[in-house]
């Protein structure tokens, strides 16, 4: 979290200051290990409601910390239905492990895109859980 | 042979038969659907399984149904019917709350999951609130 006065003529401020203001944030958990899940490829989609097809928007690996910044950009988001899809099986092959579910995906409505959302992802081998959160 | 010893090797004859029939179970996939923010199970919600076609990459319908009054939904897939593969179940969340004339956050939920042994018996769960859910494999 930045404190203090955001010097943002640095780079890495930049680079902060564009991912914190991402509105929709995620954060996989190995709940497993009890440990983030790093290196987890991440996906944003929003559904084209005339096609009825998904548009990818986005794609990023999680961070040591299991947080994906950047997902989408204040502009970008508008009200619609989204999907999150997290490369769960491989991640857990990556380990050196089987996984009950090969991905998961996590379909949202978004109606008030000028709130927060915070859609965390608690998994482990044999289970997951998300909710909306802050 | 006395009366007490053949009722006993007759009741081990019966746990075997019962047993063999277990193996390959009647109902090898099952769900439960849990309302968690009323503490009631998840009724009347619509749910289909699909198996997944890895050569087209399409999904194949296999069954419809709806949550019984305790968030079941018996005789999802046959013993013959569940052969290995990955499996796709779809929850019609929204639609459920908002028959209690309420929004959820998700319009659907989709677990989706691997069968390597379909002799083993599966129970999928779903335990939702309008603004969370979860899932795991259980017994």
């Amino acid at each position: 979290m930045l404190t203090g006065k955001a010097d943002l003529s640095t780079p890495l401020r930049q680079i902060m200051a564009a991912a914190a203001s991402s509105p929709l944030t995620t954060h996989v958990l190995n709940t497993g290990d009890g440990i983030p899940a790093a290196k987890m490829a991440v996906s944003l989609h929003r559904l084209d409601s005339e096609l009825m097809i998904w548009n990818m928007l986005s794609i990023g690996t999680t961070n040591e910390d299991g947080r994906c910044p950047g997902l989408i950009s204040r502009e970008a988001f508008i009200s619609g239905m989204y999907k999150l899809r997290f490369e769960t099986g491989s991640y857990w092959e990556s380990l050196g492990q089987t996984s009950f579910h090969p991905y998961v995906e996590v379909v949202f409505t978004i109606s008030s895109p000028e709130q927060r959302f915070h859609l965390p992802l608690l998994m482990s081998r044999f289970s997951y859980s998300t909710y909306r959160g802050s | 042979m006395s009366e007490n010893r053949l009722q006993k090797l007759k009741g081990h004859i019966v746990a075997e038969n019962k047993s063999t029939a277990m193996a390959g179970s009647p109902n090898p996939l099952t769900t439960h659907v849990l309302n968690i923010a009323t503490g009631l199970p998840g009724s009347n919600m619509a749910l289909c399984l699909y198996r997944h076609v890895p050569s087209t990459d399409a999904w194949t319908l296999i069954t419809t149904g709806t949550t019984n009054d305790d968030g079941r939904c018996p005789g999802l897939i046959t013993k013959e019917q569940f052969t290995p593969g990955v499996y796709r179940i779809h929850f019609e969340t929204a639609q459920y709350w908002e028959s209690m004339g309420e929004t959820c956050f998700y319009p659907y939920v989709e677990i989706v999951f691997t069968i390597n042994d379909p002799g083993q018996k599966y129970h999928v769960p779903l335990l939702l609130s309008r603004f969370s859910y979860s899932t795991y494999r259980g017994s």
